[in-house]
């Protein structure tokens, strides 16, 4: 005998089909209405843990991209002012010629050396230049002014490095050591830029024939190798402008593969899901008029 | 032998009085057919004891046997005690993937992930924090939000291991409540204890309790979601009942039932809940994991931070993380330079390390837990589906067969009142019109 049917039973296995294709429409719908394909770990627990570790990825790369743009912030400074001290030198460099020659008198060799002293400063306050709040030449000492306006010529900074991350374990030094180049001044003797300047002014205001003859000679010399050290120095800075530029572009190149990766992992494929969902609504209908026409009708309809 | 005259009319006062009561059941199955739990009746028809015409009163000389018509004898209840029996088992296994779905569903919502409320996302934001430190470790602002970040962290830690407690506590109170004196267990036992009685009581009398049957079958169905049932018959239909492992009902006993008990062999609804609520249970193992990746996040930033703990080092459960750092303690760098960013950017190396990963297979395996208990819960609701859809089959009211009976027994009892009518009008011939020739 086949099976009998109830009337339960035919109302309880509708319902429950149209339960379950109510309840796959829900989750279609909401992975069209939150574009995921994972909203719940359950959904897809592989997927879930890699959809973490690779938000967890963008959000390193995009931390690494905001420490180059710091980095190349920084040594863009730094430039910039080493170019304004070329720029002193290279009036210094003038003054030093025109001093040098016999037919300048004492006053203007005075004036001269008035002039240059006010270039040390100027000299000084590039050195003092800041990065925000920052003192870039100071070393890691970055809340010092590495040289005192109108005091002392040495350099109250340190020599640490500062560097940044711009890559997984990739550190970039952004600092430059400004005391290789500006010295500690004349009381240490060292031949650096402040030295030569103080030496230069000295002599400009000396008027024996050894000081100018310490001008055409030693002085000018000093000064080309101090400008080559400063040239050195903007060449160094260039590169690792250039290298920081290098990673910034290469660091966007792998954000957008890592964005690609996680977006295939968690989003939803919404031609298909739109499909998926249509053809559920379809059978959702069906299953409804199905169940409206089975459940109304009986042998009661045909008694009289 | 002569018949009396009369028997024909006691013969069709029977029809009609059998048809009335089938039609009346009839009636009792479709006020009942969308009851649950009711199972259909039938009346069954028997013929009444024939009247023996005794021998010699015929002209063969043999005796006869002459029928008196119909009587009612059982109203039957039709019910398949196998089906029960396998209902009850796979209920059994459904109230288990249920009771765990709910919590399990608890525990997901809570770690909230993938979403930017979830710990991975604080984790990711703390190690923001640490990059722009690096980046500017003079900054006391920077500094400052880095701070704020780890607290928000930390809370995301300790609230997520309160609701993680939560769920394991509220999986606790709803067996007590279950359980309790009050509970559905007590309240059942007690009342299927009365129904034994009044089943006894009408079996003994010879009847038939259909209806406190069905309700007795429906609060052991009711039981079984809850844990294992077996049910023996302990004579005129009193039912024993074994409720996970442990004797509920005995209708032996004067009280009929014995509860509270201690359950050796729980199983369902209330096994379910007495493991979640267990120390190994899923809430409680998946916070002592919480633990685990609290606890490393702890050490390897204060392994770091060298100069003073950044977190409290005393709290290494997800419960007690806590940040003793403040704006002027945090460490950016090992020497004592306003500029040096070393041990920040240690800490930021962190990121995507051992507490990132431990974090991630942490919630992998919850989604694992989940979508296993879903689809166990999905296997045995159709399970159920099945067998209860085999059940109905066999106690269901179909309307169809109902109407149909409802006119066979109309046809039946108008047969039987046409049949009554035949006979007066023969008394009325026999009576009335009878020797009344020539009158």
């Amino acid at each position: 005998m086949s099976m009998r049917i109830t009337t339960m039973m035919t109302s309880r296995t509708t319902l429950r089909d149209l339960n379950d294709d109510m309840g796959r429409m829900s989750k279609l719908q909401e992975q069209l209405s939150s574009g995921k394909r994972i909203t719940r770990p359950s959904d897809d627990p592989y997927g879930a843990s890699q959809a973490l570790a690779l938000h967890g990825q963008v959000d390193g790369l995009q931390q690494f991209q905001r420490s180059v743009a710091d980095g190349t912030g920084w040594l863009n400074t730094c430039d910039t002012a080493l170019g304004q001290m070329g720029d002193v030198l290279q009036r210094v460099r003038e003054l030093v010629v025109q001093g040098s020659t016999d037919s300048a008198g004492p006053q203007a060799r005075a004036a001269a050396a008035d002039e240059i002293d006010q270039l040390v400063e100027s000299v000084k306050q590039e050195a003092n230049v800041r990065y925000g709040s920052r003192y870039v030449f100071s070393g890691t000492a970055t809340d010092t002014p590495p040289y005192a306006l109108g005091g002392a010529d040495t350099y109250a900074g340190d020599n640490g490095t500062i560097t940044r991350e711009i890559g997984p374990g990739v550190q970039i030094p952004i600092n430059v050591d400004v005391s290789g180049l500006l010295g500690d001044g004349q009381g240490a003797a060292d031949g650096k830029l402040l030295d030569t300047l103080r030496s230069i002014s000295d002599h400009l205001r000396g008027s024996t024939p050894a000081d100018a003859d310490a001008l055409r000679t030693t002085d000018i010399q000093r000064l080309d190798a101090n400008m080559d050290v400063l040239n050195g120095v903007r060449a160094d800075i260039g590169a690792r402008t250039n290298r920081l530029a290098v990673a910034d572009s290469r660091l966007s190149a792998l954000e957008g593969n890592a964005t690609q990766l996680l977006s295939n992992t968690e989003d939803a494929d919404v031609a298909k899901t739109i499909v998926d969902y249509s053809t559920q609504q379809a059978a959702y209908n069906a299953a409804l008029r199905a169940g409206a026409n089975i459940v109304q009708s009986s042998l009661l309809d045909f008694l009289h | 032998m002569p018949i009396s005259s009369f028997m024909g009319l006691q013969t069709s006062l029977r029809g009609l009085l059998a048809q009335q009561e089938a039609m009346d059941t009839t009636g009792h199955n479709v006020a009942n057919a969308n009851t649950p739990g009711y199972s259909r009746q039938e009346a069954v028809l028997a013929p009444t004891q024939p009247f023996v015409v005794p021998a010699n009163s015929v002209l063969t000389g043999a005796g006869a046997q002459l029928g008196t018509g119909v009587d009612v004898t059982t109203i039957r209840r039709i019910r398949d005690a196998f089906l029960d029996i396998q209902y009850r088992a796979q209920s059994t296994s459904l109230g288990d993937a249920t009771a765990r779905s709910n919590s399990l569903d608890q525990v997901e919502l809570a770690f909230a992930e993938p979403g930017s409320d979830g710990l991975a996302s604080q984790l990711s934001k703390f190690w923001d924090a640490w990059s722009d430190v690096a980046n500017a470790p003079e900054d006391a602002g920077a500094r400052g939000a880095l701070v704020s970040s780890a607290q928000t962290l930390a809370t995301s830690f300790q609230t997520l291991s309160s609701q993680l407690t939560t769920v394991a506590q509220q999986a606790q109170d709803e067996y007590d409540a279950i359980t309790g004196p009050t509970g559905d267990v007590a309240s059942w036992a007690k009342e299927l204890a009365g129904l034994n009685t009044s089943i006894r009581d009408a079996v003994v009398r010879g009847q038939q309790p259909n209806d406190l049957m069905d309700r007795r079958d429906q609060l052991i169905d009711q039981l079984s979601s809850l844990a294992q049932v077996s049910v023996t018959d302990t004579g005129n239909s009193a039912l024993k009942v074994d409720f996970g492992g442990v004797t509920l009902v005995d209708p032996t006993t004067p009280a009929g039932y014995s509860w509270p008990q201690t359950l050796t062999t729980p199983g369902g609804k209330l096994g379910a809940l007495l493991d979640l609520a267990s120390p190994a249970g899923a809430p409680l193992s998946f916070r002592s994991e919480l633990d685990a990746v609290a606890s490393d996040l702890v050490t390897s930033v204060n392994a770091l931070h060298t100069a003073t703990p950044f977190f409290d080092p005393a709290g290494t459960t997800a419960a007690t993380i806590s940040v003793v750092a403040t704006q002027a303690t945090v460490q950016t760098g090992s020497g004592a330079a306003s500029g040096e960013n070393d041990v920040a950017q240690a800490i930021t190396a962190l990121r995507g390390g051992t507490t990132d990963q431990l974090y991630g297979a942490l919630v992998a395996r919850v989604g694992v837990a989940v979508q296993a208990n879903t689809r166990a819960e999905s296997t045995a609701q159709s399970l159920v589906d099945a067998v209860d859809s085999r059940r109905q089959s066999i106690s269901g009211v179909s309307l169809d067969e109902e109407m149909t009976n409802l006119i066979r027994f109309q046809r039946g009892y108008q047969a039987s009142a046409r049949t009554m009518t035949t006979l007066d009008d023969m008394l009325d011939t026999l009576i009335n019109r009878t020797g009344r020739t020539g009158l």
